[in-house]
């Protein structure tokens, strides 16, 4: 026990001191938030300016309304977000007035313009013109404005009463509601189970492979110049197994303890929302679940490897086993309660994964919550005794790579 | 005392190490010789209990060797190499602590080690820093730090200048003096003659001969003499008394055959050629080991 302790803290600390692992530290999350906040904040960008929006109205019948219907869009200091002119000139036909609009738009004059071409009493074809393809946001909501403006008109024609008409343009929201135990209810918010899930799922699966690849390079080394004989002539394999394996989760639990002390300063700082933190508890064991078992997985293999290119290839087939819960996270939040769904949160290699997302999504039965805690315990310690017997024998073999039927006799040996 | 009985060790379709035994006393250097391949490291990784003997008894002290001897145990193996990106005195600290030396303890053998082998300036570098000549002093500190009452040792020698063989050397010969129980794995015939007592020849996994050095050499000596002389000496080798001879351009190591008196041997050649030196020897190590491997392939 003493020396498993000592090659633990060997580990811990060579470990921590290597760029790897700072790298790993701060460029993952970096990296994670980049790509996973980046695009949202773009698209969700706030306007800031009144854009000038030209309007090429062939019926003659809609610029008024829609000035009228368009003003209510407004910038956050309360000015108008659109300014819309008109472009329709009395005696010019439709091509010399686009020519003229599609040069005011390169100009910069205008930000686009909307054209609306009347090609009978009720069809009505509308295109909007922009520098760039379509900002879908203008889109939308010229879109709703000039429905709304032709619904008005045709409802007014056939003699509707506008206080009607007015409630019946007023759209119904539906706010999703997510109901927990003791009655209270929280907003369900995609962001939040985007973030609280794929998030973690991602860290687990980065933190399991630069760990795990750590391990595996160290084994290689010890084994390639023969460091395993004096270590194996000082402890037993057994100790210096449990060392690695210790030292390397303190590893991960430094990462992770990092990672969430960061985590909750920004959603203290409102950057990320404090629901995200909701599950903690159980995400957090079900990270270690995920985390051991593969860590046993990686020095189960890291033993039988001799050299740096082999690490390489295995460690990328992992990898990918790794990417399969990251894969299936965006079916899952859309379907919860999939099969599929159910079959995964027992199976050891997605259990964890699949479960932190069950988790933000809603409640889980106690049952499965505990089945599945049990199945990820029974295969740990599995896959814990494997480790160990292919690690006894295989540090020790040098030059060629196991077979497998090898490998299996050294599980059938004593 | 280490005594080991009836080894074997079988790899699959190959005998790696075929029922041999020896015991190693304190107070004397055990030399374990071999040519490559031999099973030299094989036997050595058995006696240490790193694989296990397919049959066989090995005991230190009268009990078998199982994990309480850890920390009794040296062992330099034969390929070098630690743990490239770390600092040196951070390696050794850690084996030493793994032998269950305290903190404290570790860090004053350290100390001790270093300025032994003079090479404290460098405790602060990190190993791939190092010269490979230092990098396998570092080696050989991790082997002796804990003081262990079992030294083995796997081609120590590899590598070193002769100043720090010496250095080695010396260091050897006093643990001798201290009492421990040195097992030396070597090629090197020429030091394991200055420093073996006893001496186990091993090839293709199996004794070939062994005994003590002075026994070996009395039963291998049995007509040698060593000649100096100017001129070409191709002559001697058709001299009918004449067994076997290592000639070089004016030197030669020369068997005679069973009844030939070395002395008259003298007269028949002192005509022929100028001899400058002239001297009945015991054969080399090296003559014996070459002798004893070719004899047995």
């Amino acid at each position: 026990m003493k020396k498993t302790l000592i090659v633990g803290k060997w580990e811990y600390i060579e470990k921590v001191k290597t760029k790897t692992f700072l790298i790993s530290l701060f460029l993952t999350p970096a990296i994670i938030i980049l790509f996973a906040v980046l695009p949202t904040l773009l698209a969700n960008q706030i306007e800031t300016t009144t854009k000038a929006i030209g309007i090429i109205d062939t019926s003659g019948i809609y610029f008024r309304e829609l000035r009228e219907k368009v003003s209510q869009y407004k910038l956050e200091d309360n000015q108008p977000n659109y300014v819309l002119v008109n472009l329709a000139g009395a005696n010019k036909n439709i091509g010399e007035i686009k020519n003229s609009s599609d040069e005011l738009v390169l100009l910069g004059k205008l930000e686009g313009y909307l054209l609306i071409l009347n090609g009978g009493t009720d069809s009505l074809k509308a295109e909007f013109c922009d520098k760039n393809t379509a900002n879908f946001r203008d889109i939308d909501n010229f879109t709703n404005a000039l429905n709304n403006v032709r619904a008005d008109l045709i409802l007014t024609k056939e003699g509707v009463s506008p206080s009607i008409i007015k409630s019946i343009s007023d759209k119904i929201k539906i706010n999703p509601i997510k109901i927990e135990k003791g009655n209270t209810e929280s907003k369900s918010d995609f962001l939040v189970i985007f973030f609280s899930s794929f998030v973690f799922i991602i860290l687990l699966m980065m933190m399991i492979l630069s760990s795990g690849g750590m391990l595996i390079r160290s084994l290689v080394e010890e084994k390639s110049n023969r460091l395993i004989e004096i270590l194996i002539s000082s402890c037993t394999p057994d100790e210096l197994l449990m060392g690695k394996v210790f030292g390397l989760s303190s590893l991960g639990l430094t990462q992770v303890i990092i990672w969430s002390l960061v985590g909750i300063s920004l959603a203290g700082a409102g950057v990320i929302p404090i629901e995200v933190f909701n599950n903690l508890v159980p995400i957090f064991i079900y990270f270690l679940f995920g985390f051991v078992f593969y860590s046993a997985i990686f020095v189960g293999i890291g033993s039988i490897v001799t050299s740096e290119q082999e690490a390489q290839q295995i460690t990328s087939y992992l990898s990918l086993v790794l990417v399969l819960p990251v894969a299936l996270t965006l079916p899952a939040i859309e379907n919860p309660d999939s099969l599929l769904v159910h079959i995964l949160s027992l199976v050891p290699f997605t259990a964890p994964s699949i479960m932190i997302l069950r988790f933000n999504i809603g409640p889980i039965p106690g049952w499965e919550v505990i089945l599945s805690a049990v199945i990820m315990i029974i295969s740990i310690y599995f896959v814990v005794f494997v480790s160990a017997k292919i690690f006894r024998i295989g540090i020790l073999s040098y030059g060629k790579k196991p077979s497998l039927r090898e490998i299996i006799n050294w599980l059938k040996s004593e | 005392m280490l005594l080991v009985e009836n080894l074997t060790k079988k790899f699959k379709d190959v005998t790696a190490v075929n029922n041999i035994s020896f015991k190693v006393e304190s107070g004397k250097i055990f030399g374990l010789l071999g040519p490559n391949g031999a099973g030299k490291t094989t036997a050595i990784r058995t006696t240490l209990n790193i694989i296990k003997p397919t049959s066989g008894k090995i005991t230190f002290e009268n009990k078998p060797i199982t994990d309480e001897f850890f920390n009794a145990i040296g062992y330099l193996p034969e390929e070098r190499g630690l743990y490239k990106k770390s600092k040196v005195i951070d390696v050794i600290i850690y084996f030493a602590r793994l032998k269950n030396l305290s903190y404290n303890d570790a860090v004053k053998q350290a100390d001790i080690w270093l300025n032994k082998l003079e090479i404290n300036n460098l405790r602060h570098k990190k190993i791939d820093e190092l010269s490979k000549g230092n990098q396998q002093k570092i080696q050989f500190i991790i082997a002796v730090l804990h003081n262990p009452k079992l030294l083995i040792l796997d081609e120590p020698f590899s590598g070193f200048d002769p100043i720090n063989q010496q250095l080695i050397k010396d260091i050897l010969l006093s643990f001798v003096s201290s009492g421990k129980i040195i097992m030396l794995c070597t090629h090197q015939m020429d030091t394991a003659e200055k420093l073996c007592n006893d001496i186990f020849f091993i090839n293709n996994g199996k004794e070939v001969c062994s005994g003590s050095l002075a026994d070996i050499k009395k039963n291998f000596g049995k007509n040698h003499i060593k000649i100096e002389f100017d001129g070409g000496g191709e002559f001697l080798e058709s001299n009918p008394a004449v067994l076997h001879i290592d000639a070089y351009s004016n030197y030669a190591e020369i068997e005679l055959k069973e009844k030939i008196q070395p002395y008259d041997f003298l007269k028949s050649i002192v005509e022929k050629v100028k001899v400058k030196h002239f001297s009945v020897i015991e054969p080399t190590l090296n003559k014996i080991f070459i002798d004893v491997i070719k004899q047995t392939n």
